[in-house]
């Protein structure tokens, strides 16, 4: 029993002196590396890219009003796809070949607590 | 004269005529020699392969990789830039709230003209030769405008004004600056040069062709 515990012990410590590397980014991570440039790293849809040149706006992932017109396929369409995917502006960009699908359904649970709203 | 003696002699005079062969080759040691001390190597990676993984690798970085400089930039850029550094991207290196206000390490004439030609010898055998040409290429033009919104994070001049998002690097002046082969490399194989950047990944989303015609409408660009 003891050695079992020394064991366990011993692998927490290799697994926590790992490099970054291979260990997958979390979604707050991924939001900030690739979202908070255009929707704002609170998510308000004021990213450094929404200037006023551009037609439309990004979403602002912290309103429950316009984030619960979206199913949950419905954003994990929108990451991979971008904004052709659900016949939104071309301005979102497509993920689907820069992230994991785990990545982006962590990304729509990320969105959820934004919004603290559940979709319809 | 000896065998041994005559061969040191051959030896003597191929290396002296290597040593003066020209000033392209003595810009480039010279150019590594101010490269060096300087320091601009504490913040610019010169030796490849692509070293991030991850995005705090990326996070971790304080300026663009140069290991690739003269597959990347035109012939006579790195001079001019180096002598007189203007912002290229709009905001800080790595961040997505602060403005890039210059003040990049700014060079003398001929230390820029010796650093130049040391950055040019740095290429990437990743980068061909492709034979397109750059100019306003109406299917470029498509592809950045109304298919993928590439100008969602890139600045260009359109009619005379500048529009365009902040987060990538500009494109004004992109004609002046980028190689159009390695325009259509970056993006065709972005896992050699960017392996990690908040710019999506294209490759399976837009053909090669539609890359093609991207990087010459990029190029192109006033
Ligand atoms: C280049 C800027 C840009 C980036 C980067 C970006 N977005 Fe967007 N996003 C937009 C814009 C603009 C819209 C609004 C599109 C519209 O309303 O037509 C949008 C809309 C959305 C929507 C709503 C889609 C719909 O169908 O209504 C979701 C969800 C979304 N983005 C998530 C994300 C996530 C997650 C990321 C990061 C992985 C991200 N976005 C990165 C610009 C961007
Ligand atoms: C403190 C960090 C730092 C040091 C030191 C530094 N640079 Fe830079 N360098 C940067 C950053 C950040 C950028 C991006 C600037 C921009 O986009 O306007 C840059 C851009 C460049 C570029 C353009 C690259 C590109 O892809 O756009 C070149 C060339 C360059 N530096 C060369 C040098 C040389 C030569 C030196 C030494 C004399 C040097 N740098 C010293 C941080 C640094
Ligand atoms: C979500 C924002 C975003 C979108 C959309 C985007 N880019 Fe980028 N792009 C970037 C960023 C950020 C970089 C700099 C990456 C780095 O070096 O860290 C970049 C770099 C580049 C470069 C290299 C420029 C240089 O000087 O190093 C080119 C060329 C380029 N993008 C072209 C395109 C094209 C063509 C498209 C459309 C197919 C596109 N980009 C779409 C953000 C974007």
């Amino acid at each position: 029993m003891k050695r079992y515990v020394m064991y366990i012990a011993v692998l927490a410590a290799v697994l926590a002196a790992l490099p970054a590397e291979g260990r997958a980014a979390t979604a707050e991570e991924n939001y900030q590396f690739y979202c908070a440039q255009c929707h704002g790293t609170g998510g308000r849809g004021d990213g450094p890219n929404a200037v006023e040149s551009q037609p439309v706006s990004p979403r602002d992932h912290t309103s429950a009003v316009a984030m619960n017109k979206l199913t949950d396929e419905d954003i994990i369409n929108a990451i991979e796809g971008g904004g052709a995917a659900t016949s939104k502006s071309v301005l979102m960009p497509p993920f689907g070949k820069t992230l994991t699908k785990a990545e982006v359904v962590e990304l729509k649970d990320y969105l959820r607590k934004l919004c603290k709203c559940k979709g319809k | 004269m000896s065998s041994a003696k005559t061969v040191s002699v051959l030896f003597l005079t191929v290396a002296l005529s290597l040593i003066c062969s020209g000033p392209a080759n003595a810009g480039v040691a010279d150019g590594r020699r101010v490269f060096e001390a300087k320091k601009c190597g504490s913040c610019h990676q010169s030796v490849g392969p692509a070293a991030e993984k991850t995005i705090k690798d990326q996070l971790a970085k304080k300026g663009p990789e140069l290991w690739y400089a003269g597959s990347k930039f035109r012939p006579g850029f790195l001079e001019g830039w180096l002598a007189n550094p203007k912002p290229i991207r709009p905001l800080q290196y790595n961040s997505v709230t602060k403005k890039n206000d210059g003040g990049h390490a700014r060079l003398n004439t001929a230390e820029a003209t010796d650093v130049a030609a040391y950055l040019m010898s740095l290429t990437s055998n990743e980068v061909r030769p492709s034979n397109i040409q750059p100019g306003d290429n109406p299917r470029g033009k498509r592809v950045f405008i109304t298919k993928v919104a590439c100008y969602g994070c890139h600045e260009l001049n359109s009619r005379g004004k500048v529009v365009g998002g902040l987060s990538g690097p500009s494109l004004v002046g992109a004609s002046r600056r980028l190689n159009v082969d390695w325009v259509f490399a970056y993006l065709t194989n972005p896992q050699v040069f960017k392996p990690v950047k908040d710019m999506p990944n294209y490759v399976g989303i837009i053909d090669k062709k539609e890359m093609a015609d991207l990087a010459a409408y990029v190029t192109g660009l006033e």
